[in-house]
């Protein structure tokens, strides 16, 4: 059983918990409490009332609670990527799959529209052919993932994808500004009816891959180990891939791309709680969504009065541990 | 006495054939050594065109961003189309520059100061602050564009027909204005920027009379100047009249309509929410932009 819980994590099991706790509460408050308006502060949130009550519930509350569930869909697509493919370095970003997801999107604005279909729908199918056409790439349907193949089969499928989204600036200017929205990862004008886009995506995303945990931590003995016990590591990757898919699909449509945060997040998770993926999959979901809320309320406040994208700030958060865990890493292949 | 008639005629003749300097031209890159009688001008921003209309020159090549329906009819009534497009304000084509063989380029401080060297090889080249100036500026920038085309008596008599105008402008607006703040924003698909007191069109509006609530920022021309806005940060500016210029329809502004911080504006609640063509206002600087901005504020008070 020791061997299917994974390490342990480095760090005694009650600091991570009060450090989790700690940083969800800090980036709520501080994502809520940051604004357009100076005059509506950390006070405002525990007495709401007239102008400032109306800032909190109807501009903060869904873009905080749109931070989080990003955090949440990203670094569950990031945890399970890493857990199918067993490579550190797997991400949505990585593999192709955000850059899948908006050239999804970017098709259903630019191809007439012949059946009316909802963006998720697009931006699903997107990164579901990218995650695909990647696993494809690396070997992963014939039952063994080369970790090269799958980094590089990822950078090709992710530059094809943006070559074709960035082919489209040279359209009309209306289709141009739509489609800049998914190249950088944004959630200045968010509002409730995009929260729930994203909330409901997050929560049947959260328990699939709450049921997939075992398979998860079956496949991290090694994929022979995994057929031998009983879980087809085919299967597990085809339905780790739906699941990445949906989750990365979903927050490109409503935030655009946002890279690092499903890298380093699953990594972060690791470090404190071990390597046991029932307990990864909910922590990751939480230190996710603690990440993409203390990256809010810094791109509310970095170069305020004005914005800076929050796929910028995830990205300053994240370029160097990507380059420190790339260099000093010692199981990447 | 006949030795000197033909020193005289000869010099003359000399004067005539070799391009004598116009003098040295002060700008924001520098000094410029301008010759006379410029024939060949490329303009890289539409507020220079302005200036060159208003003394009937025509340019030979413009960026007018490859669509040549941004120069307006007011402009081309005088300047005629026979100019050639040198691409966009932003990244203007300098080889196509280059093959107009001009004789003086008119370049913008905010765009075009890092390629001044470049410019400056292809011909004599004087840097104006049209972007990010104010309309004060903008006029004055006229003067130096006058003197650099070898008008200066001519544009000098413009410039003060046009302070007439605006004057009677300002003693026609300023009694309406009285006690009120105004602000005048562009938004297209996808945010809004509003024009800060110190830019173009906030310093007209000032110069009308009209107050803005605006706090002052630091940095660049788009942190100062043209700053990009949201809801909550348009819900603390607040002004008694908001003029939207929009590019886009539906415009950002227009997926605001319904929220309750939106429709809680100062402006919104009293109905004085104004839409004019955005890029007569945001795109156009000089003084028949400033005269067609002014007849619009006009037209906007009275309602």
């Amino acid at each position: 059983m020791t061997a299917l819980r994974g390490q342990p994590g480095s760090v005694p099991l009650k600091i991570s918990i009060v450090c989790l706790t700690l940083a969800i509460a800090c980036g709520t408050l501080f994502s809520l409490a940051t604004g357009g308006r100076t005059d509506v502060g950390l006070a405002d949130i525990f007495r709401p009332d007239g102008l400032a009550r109306t800032v909190l519930f109807d501009i903060r509350m869904p873009r905080t609670c749109a931070a989080a569930l990003l955090g949440v869909n990203l670094g569950m697509a990031g945890l399970v990527l890493q857990a199918i493919t067993r490579n550190p370095l797997a991400s949505p970003a990585i593999l192709g799959i955000n850059q899948g997801a908006a050239l999804g999107l970017t098709l259903g604005v630019v191809l007439p529209n012949t059946i009316d279909l909802p963006l998720d729908f697009y931006a699903l199918t997107g990164a579901l052919t990218a995650g695909v056409v990647t696993f494809a790439i690396s070997g992963g349907f014939g039952g063994k993932i080369d970790s090269l193949r799958l980094v590089l089969g990822g950078v090709a499928v992710g530059a094809f994808s943006y070559a074709m989204v960035r082919f489209t600036y040279t359209l009309d200017d209306d289709i141009a500004r739509s489609v800049i929205r998914w190249t950088v990862g944004d959630i200045t004008d968010i509002r409730w009816s995009e929260t729930k886009r994203l909330a409901v995506w997050a929560v049947p995303g959260f328990l699939a891959s709450l049921v997939m945990a075992q398979r998860f931590n079956l496949m991290a003995l090694g994929q022979a180990s995994a057929r031998g016990l009983g879980a087809d590591p085919r299967i597990t990757l085809l339905l780790g891939t739906v699941v990445a898919a949906a989750l990365a699909g979903a927050s490109v449509t409503v935030a655009g791309p946002i890279a690092f945060a499903g890298l380093i997040v699953p990594h972060l998770a690791k470090f404190l709680f071990g390597g046991d993926h029932r307990v990864l999959v909910p922590t990751t979901a939480l230190l996710g969504a603690a990440l993409m809320l203390v990256a809010d309320g810094l791109s509310k406040t970095l170069t305020a009065p004005i914005e800076a994208p929050i796929g910028v700030v995830a990205a300053l958060m994240g370029a160097p541990w990507f380059l420190w865990h790339t260099i000093f890493a010692r199981d990447v292949s | 006495m006949k030795r000197n008639i033909f020193a005289v005629f000869g010099l003359c003749a000399a004067l005539a054939t070799t391009p004598l300097s116009a003098g040295e031209i002060t700008h924001e890159a520098g000094t410029t050594d301008v010759p006379d009688n410029v024939k060949r001008i490329v303009v890289l921003e539409f507020s220079f065109i302005d200036a060159l209309a208003s003394v009937g020159v025509a340019p030979v090549g413009i960026a007018d961003d490859n669509k040549r329906d941004r120069v307006i009819p007011a402009y081309t009534d005088i300047i005629g189309d026979e100019w050639v497009s040198v691409g966009t304000r932003k990244t203007p084509s300098l080889e196509v520059i280059a093959s107009l063989a001009p004789d003086l380029i008119i370049a913008d401080k905010t765009r075009h100061s890092a390629a001044y060297d470049t410019l400056s090889e292809i011909a004599p080249t004087i840097v104006l602050d049209s972007l990010g100036g104010d309309y004060h500026d903008s006029v004055a920038q006229m003067a130096v564009i006058g003197e650099a085309i070898g008008k200066k008596d001519e544009m000098d008599a413009r410039i003060a027909q046009h302070k007439a105008t605006m004057d009677a402008y300002v003693t026609q607006i300023t009694p309406l204005s009285e006690g009120l703040s105004a602000q005048f924003g562009v938004t297209n698909a996808t945010g809004l920027w509003l024009h800060a007191p110190v830019s173009y069109n906030g310093s007209l509006l000032e110069m009308f009379g009209f107050g803005s609530a605006m706090k002052p920022a630091e940095g660049d021309v788009y942190e100062k100047v043209y700053v990009p806005t949201t809801l909550e940060q348009l819900s603390e500016v607040n002004p008694d009249i908001l003029i939207f210029g929009a590019y886009a329809n539906p415009s950002q502004v227009d997926s605001w309509k319904g929220e309750t911080l939106f429709e809680d504006l100062t402006a919104v609640k009293s109905e004085k929410v104004y839409n004019v063509t955005a890029h007569n206002w945001s795109r156009l600087r000089g003084m028949l932009a400033a005269e067609k901005t002014a007849a619009d504020i006009v037209e906007i008070m009275k309602k």
